[in-house]
């Protein structure tokens, strides 16, 4: 942490951020416990949990190639997608029992389609259509909704019968506020950051926040709380840095990232990342009668969206530019793939918002691994120093 | 005519091409001039997007796709819209085609529309495309929707996408200031199932061997079905025409003017802009004859069903979901691109298929091995090229022609 305290919580995060599997996992899984993967914040962890899973979001922490996966993926492909697909071919993610995925994007979407023809496939495997655009204001989002609700029907029913299970609307709810419960411990972190001096820089937030994807949720949260409470009786950091930083984009895997800006005196305040900030801004409501619904609603308007979802450009632009405000942020960093069409173009728009607004920018398109990091660093030292100056 | 004459024939064609070119003009491109000139109402949209709805109304309309196609590639403008997207800060990776339409967009070279359509698909650079025209400053005050197609295929998903689109119908008329009349409605949609009936029986007569025209009369006819003049008699009537000449050709046993036919293949993504640089060449050297590419396919296209208007817009995003060549091939499962890709090569009796698989085409680019594995089961060779279809500075066509010679003569396709 930044104030050099390691506790043994945060210690269980890092381990968990920094491996596919982790001790806790494990450990349901030894006691029984089936584990689903899945891919996207649009995918709702409620219904796994209400069935009595472990959601585990996909990721491909520890690959070094993707030799695996390039029988199935070109190289025009996003290497998000290639690299977690050579993970699960690799049998890295054996300890699946199910794998979820959305139907976001041309590339991310044909993980099913390569998945169930690979010889390791999950026996369970589901495609799980999802609404791509917030439609107008006029609508409000109702048709998106109701089909959303139709669609996480359909999973339901079909994870019902797969695993013999039941998914009741009390098991529903529970799920929700468990979830709902790990958004609001997971906004107080980020609200720490807001200080001048932050007790958590980019690369340990961002270890906490995939640690919730990965580990049982009673645990996370316990954890979690634990953590906070560790840190509200921490006295500030006495590093000083030079800029406060926004990062936006997909997700950011890889802690040597975030070393490339904190190298250089910045420091990543608050993002809007597919593991971070974006996931907490928000909760479900937890008495609607319906709680499908509920859960189709949330993740058909209430949460900050990324570019796959059309429409959504505005309300980034007000969400990017209201976290700037709240966490005084001097510069924005954009960060993505080279292959992916919906960031890039977002990235170009984002451009002259933030021109507009006043709001340093920077745009830099990458690889997953860090083969680029000499290149990169000297962009975020440049940006860094033209906007903060030299520490 | 009883007995076919070659040269006659020919020239059938030749005026079938003038007469597509005089009926774009009219039905769709005179109707753009108008707006540009008297400020009538038009809409901008994806793709393939209902047309039988805008015929119905009187709207003149314009889509991203065909605009970066004409109004760049096809004057030779492509390369320049490319590289300038590409210096505004846009998206690298983004298909080139859309790529020139964005760049005319945000230089400001499209006329301002009264109102924007927008939907969910058929692949992530379109609805890029839609996000840029959504936030365009200079377009801000236009009236948009935005609706959402499912990817899923059944009942529902159908009669979702219709409802949504129904429901849009006070907001066109309100944002365009034109009626929509169910009588008229009906009547463009009975005469565009007669064009979709047409457009499939003309196709299918592609399958005689020797093949009686080339590929790209497939795709002309899909312009004038879907994007010239979809649901106008004129139009039903030049199809009419290209049905009976194809039909005659074929009843002659005629092949391609000037081609022995040697070797029968399929070109299984959009044609390329620079087809006249590589299917002539494989014609001459191998006697290689492309039978089918993706907006001449032969699927048959869902009849709209009229008898209310639930119906008709139910049946229309029906069209749009499993007619459309983009959506049908792009936004859908693997399996569904290789299955009709296996079902042509069986259908068409082709010797080989090659997959062209288009930059822009991500989806495409993560489906070679599903298909190659399909077309191993069933023995016919098959290549994966990986071009862009629309700038040949990415491969140009001399490379294209020679991964396809070196293909058939491995393939042994050669010599025959």
């Amino acid at each position: 942490m930044g104030s050099g305290a390691k506790s043994s919580v945060f210690e269980k995060f890092l381990k968990a951020a920094g491996d596919i599997t982790n001790p806790s996992l494990q450990a349901f899984k030894d006691n029984g416990g089936k584990v689903i993967g899945y891919y996207c914040p649009f995918i709702p962890e409620e219904l796994f949990i209400a069935g009595g899973f472990l959601p585990f979001r996909m990721r491909g922490t520890g690959s070094q190639d993707t030799n695996l996966a390039d029988a199935y993926f070109d190289s025009l492909n996003c290497c998000f997608v290639r690299h977690t697909f050579n993970q699960l071919l690799s049998g890295k993610y054996r300890f699946l029992d199910g794998l979820v995925i959305g139907t976001g994007c041309d590339h991310l979407r044909r993980i099913y389609d390569n998945a169930k023809h690979a010889a390791h496939q999950t026996a369970f495997i589901h495609l799980l259509d999802h609404p791509r655009t917030m439609g107008t204001p006029e609508m409000n989002g109702e048709p998106m909704i109701t089909y959303y609700r139709s669609q996480l029907a359909r999973l339901k029913e079909k994870m019902e019968n797969h695993f013999d299970i039941e998914i009741t609307v009390p098991r529903l709810k529970s799920a929700i506020k468990l979830c709902n419960e790990t958004r609001r411990l997971q906004k107080r972190l980020y609200d720490l950051r807001k200080s001048a001096n932050p007790l958590l820089n980019g690369v340990e937030t961002a270890a906490i926040m995939m640690a919730g994807a990965s580990m049982p949720r009673e645990e996370y949260n316990q954890n979690l709380r634990t953590l906070l409470g560790e840190l509200d009786n921490s006295s500030a950091s006495g590093k000083k840095y030079s800029a406060r930083l926004m990062v936006v984009g997909p997700a950011i895997e890889d802690p040597s990232f975030y070393s490339l800006i904190d190298d250089h005196g910045g420091i990543v305040v608050i993002d809007d990342l597919c593991f971070g900030a974006r996931t907490v801004q928000n909760v479900i409501d937890e008495e609607a009668p319906d709680p499908l619904r509920s859960i189709a609603k949330y993740h058909v308007l209430d949460m900050p969206f990324c570019p796959k979802i059309n429409g959504a450009h505005v309300h980034r632009v007000s969400f990017i530019k209201n976290m700037v405000d709240q966490f005084r942020v001097d510069g924005v960093i954009a960060q993505g793939y080279v292959a992916c069409d919906p960031w890039g173009t977002s990235f170009a728009l984002l451009k002259e918002s933030m021109k507009e607004a006043g709001i340093p920018y920077l745009r830099v398109d990458r690889d997953y691994l860090p083969s680029q990091s000499g290149q990169l660093g000297t962009r975020m030292q440049a940006f860094i120093e033209m906007i903060g100056g030299s520490i | 005519m009883n007995t076919v004459n070659n040269e006659a024939v020919v020239d059938v064609y030749t005026q079938l091409k003038l007469d597509f070119a005089a009926l774009t003009a009219k039905s769709f491109q005179a109707r753009l001039n108008k707006f540009v000139e008297n400020k009538t109402p038009i809409v901008a949209c994806n793709d393939d997007f209902f047309p039988e709805l805008f015929t119905a109304m009187e709207l003149p309309y314009y889509f991203s796709v065909r605009q970066g196609l004409e109004g760049a590639f096809h004057i030779g403008k492509g390369p320049e819209a490319v590289d300038g997207y590409s210096e505004l800060g846009g998206s690298s990776s983004l298909c080139s085609l859309q790529k020139a339409a964005a760049y005319l967009l945000m230089k400001g070279m499209l006329p301002k529309p009264i109102a924007i359509l927008m939907t969910s698909t058929s692949c992530d650079a379109q609805t890029a495309v839609n996000e840029l025209m959504s936030n365009y400053q200079p377009w801000a005050d236009v009236p948009r929707i935005s609706v959402d197609a499912s990817f899923e295929k059944d009942e529902a998903s159908m009669a979702y996408l219709g409802r949504q689109w129904m429901d849009c119908i006070p907001f066109i008329e309100k944002a365009t200031g034109r009626k929509l009349d169910l009588d008229r409605l009906r009547d463009v949609c009975e005469e565009s199932n007669k064009q979709c009936g047409l457009m499939f029986d003309f196709q299918e007569l592609r399958r005689a061997a020797p093949s009686p025209i080339r590929a790209d009369w497939g795709f002309i006819a899909y312009m004038t079905a879907r994007w010239a003049a979809c649901g106008r008699p004129e139009a039903t009537a030049w199809l009419q025409r290209l049905y009976d000449a194809t039909a005659q050709r074929v009843k002659a046993g005629l092949g391609i003017d000037g081609v022995k036919e040697k070797i029968r293949y399929a070109w299984f993504d959009i044609l390329p802009c620079w087809s006249d640089k590589l299917f002539p060449r494989l014609e001459e050297t191998f006697g290689a004859v492309n039978l089918m590419d993706l907006y001449g396919f032969n699927a048959p296209w869902p009849v709209i069903d009229t008898s209310s208007l639930e119906s008709i817009f139910t049946s229309l995003a029906k069209r749009f979901l499993i007619g459309n060549p983009m959506t049908r091939q792009i936004f859908a499962l693997s399996s569904v691109y290789g299955n009709d890709a296996v079902n042509i090569a069986k259908d068409f009796k082709c010797d080989a298929m090659i997959m062209p698989s288009h930059v822009g085409h991500k989806d495409g680019s993560a489906s070679h091995k599903i298909v190659k594995d399909m077309f191993r089961e069933i023995g016919i060779p098959f290549l994966v090229v990986g071009c862009d279809v629309f700038d040949e500075r990415y491969m140009s066509p001399d490379v294209v022609f020679e991964k396809i010679s070196t293909f058939f003569e491995t393939a042994g396709l050669t010599g025959r």
